[in-house]
């Protein structure tokens, strides 16, 4: 399958102090569903935010979808971004809109800029909004006020709003990491399923090891800013899973056996 | 150990100990330079009003028939309110100039503080940007209005022209605050978000922005208009800007005819509690609303 993203050699630097990422390299293919795991503070925030850019990274390379991310300038940055959907731990939506309003955002970055500020926006953009929230369970909320949904409603209006852009990328930073048991299995299964019936590559930062284990494709173990596991979730090891966390066998919780359901 | 009950931090004195040790601080009660400078100035102040009580040449006015009298103007004032100089009709007339003045000056400043006030919000500006604008913006409000249209009427003639640029100018500093203030506590998220999905900076003003502040907003600028209506009273008496503050100004100073400054003083206490209760009922809608 071909290629989707290229990271290489990428470090980042904060001011002259912490060194969160250093020559960081992976690839991830088109269609694939992968998950970055590792540490609080090994730096998976910073690895998702320097691939669009929302952080720079010090030094390397990123190639997504045969865009040179760190050489483009500024316009062609706003497009390679409409292609990359991001969906966030806080949902990040502007609570005093409605759903349909909040998802319709992620076409801005198809629009000129009075129609994006005047809210004008196509039929045909209306009804695909329509449609995916219908795919997210969410037509009942349509027209409801963001903050007067639960979180894992919030959620799903967040990855409707991704959807909306059309990418061909997904990253998520921690998109469970404030719900409870059930809503986890509604947004992962949802992103679950956008990754192997729309085509859509994801890549999601997690903190749960069971739920990436039985998501994944493949596994990125992140410690200290670098790259300490790459490979399938079927060829992960306990003993890998221990390294990636830097703790003693035996003290984590998660089960292998009932890994890769999806 | 004990698992639960009162944490004692310091081992504290018993009862009678304590409450000695504790009257001993008090007592001991710092004399230092800058209280006996206070103390100093008060005893001064008093002696120089005493002495300035004493030795006023109040020619033939007697303190006692003076305060008599005042009482007297004011029973005058506010128990037989009457027009004489112009008619009722007028009196709402030279009200909504008045109110025009405030309303002009105010819609003048929001358009050009929510502008400023977009550049100087840190989140969504430049940092240095926001530091220069804000600075400007604290200097500007340190001048009080009236001293502002004074200065303008240096270059346009005391009138109306210096009275809207004056008071334009210290309600945009005044709104600048107001706004950016609003603008920086909206949440982060959003902004980035659609940052993420290539969204333009106008585009996230006018749909992340405004729609989160929208409420703030209305309120600031209406409590601004509120400050610009009694602003725009004194500005009719004291640079010639018309409207029921000149009106004001003519019956104390020319006319001297104490019933028409009560009446008129009547118009704008009742423009101001209109005003008042408008104002509270904007809030609660917003408050509903949100
Ligand atoms: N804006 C910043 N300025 C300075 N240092 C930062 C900044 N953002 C992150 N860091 C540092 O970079 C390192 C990696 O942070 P990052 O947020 O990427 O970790 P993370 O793996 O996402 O952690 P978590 O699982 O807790 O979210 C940390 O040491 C953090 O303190
Ligand atoms: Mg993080």
């Amino acid at each position: 399958m071909k290629t989707l993203l290229e990271v290489k050699n990428v470090s980042k630097q904060f001011g002259n102090g912490t060194k969160a990422l250093s020559n960081i390299d992976f690839t991830v293919k088109e269609g694939e569903f992968v998950s970055i795991i590792g540490p609080s503070g090994a730096g998976k925030s910073t690895l998702l935010r320097c691939i669009n850019r929302m952080i720079d990274a010090t030094s390397g390379e990123i190639i997504f979808d045969n865009d040179h991310v760190y050489k483009v300038n500024k316009r062609e940055l706003k497009k390679v971004r409409r292609k990359i959907g991001m969906v966030f731990q806080h949902y990040n939506l502007v609570n005093r809109l409605s759903v349909i309003e909040n998802a319709l955002h992620g076409r801005l970055g198809y629009k000129s800029t009075l129609a994006g500020i005047l809210g004008l926006y196509s039929e045909e953009e209306k009804l695909q909004a329509a449609k995916v929230l219908q795919i997210l369970g969410l037509e009942d909320q349509i027209y409801k006020r963001s903050d007067q949904l639960s979180g894992g409603q919030k959620q799903r209006v967040g990855i409707a709003r991704a959807l909306i852009q059309n990418p061909k990328l997904l990253l998520c930073d921690e998109p469970i990491a404030s719900l409870d048991p059930n809503s986890s299995k509604v947004i992962m299964d949802h992103l679950r399923n956008i990754c192997s019936s729309m085509g859509i590559t994801v890549v999601v930062n997690l903190h749960q090891v069971d739920v990436a284990l039985k998501y994944s494709d493949r596994i990125i173990g992140v410690n200290g800013g670098k790259v300490v596991f790459n490979g399938t979730t079927q060829n992960i090891t306990s003993n890998d899973i221990h390294q990636i966390y830097g703790s003693d066998e035996g003290k984590l919780i998660f089960d292998l056996g009932g890994s890769h359901a999806g | 150990m004990q698992a639960e009950g009162p944490i004692k931090p310091f081992p504290a004195p018993a009862g009678q100990d304590l409450d000695n040790m504790l009257l001993e601080r008090l007592s001991k009660k710092p004399f230092s330079k800058s209280s006996i400078a206070i103390r100093m100035s008060m005893l001064v102040l008093a002696v120089l009003t005493i002495y300035a009580f004493s030795s006023f040449d109040y020619k033939d006015v007697k303190l006692w028939d003076a305060l008599i009298l005042t009482i007297d103007n004011l029973k005058t004032m506010f128990f037989e309110p009457h027009l004489k100089h112009f008619t009722f009709t007028q009196a709402l007339y030279q009200v909504s100039i008045t109110l025009g003045l405030a309303f002009l000056t105010t819609i003048f400043g929001a358009i050009i503080a929510l502008m400023l006030g977009l550049l100087a919000a840190g989140n969504i500006s430049s940092k240095p940007l926001s530091v220069i604008i804000k600075g400007l913006v604290a200097l500007i409000r340190a001048v009080p209005t009236v001293l502002w249209v004074l200065i303008f009427a240096v270059a346009a003639g005391l009138g109306s022209v210096a009275a809207v640029i004056g008071m334009t100018f210290h309600s945009i500093s005044y709104l600048v605050k107001a706004y950016s203030e609003s603008f920086e506590e909206i949440d982060k998220g959003a902004i980035e978000a659609l940052q993420a999905s290539g969204a333009n900076w106008w585009q996230i003003v006018f749909q992340v922005i405004i729609p989160s502040s929208i409420t703030y907003i209305i309120s600031w600028t209406f409590m601004r208009f509120e400050i610009n209506f009694a602003v725009a009273v004194a500005m009719g008496a004291a640079a010639g800007a018309g409207g029921i503050g000149f009106d004001m100004f003519m019956a104390s100073g020319f006319y001297f005819d104490l019933s028409e400054i009560g009446a008129i003083t009547y118009f704008i206490l009742i423009i101001a509690i209109c005003l008042e209760i408008f104002a509270t009922q904007i809030k609660r809608k917003l408050k509903e609303a949100s």
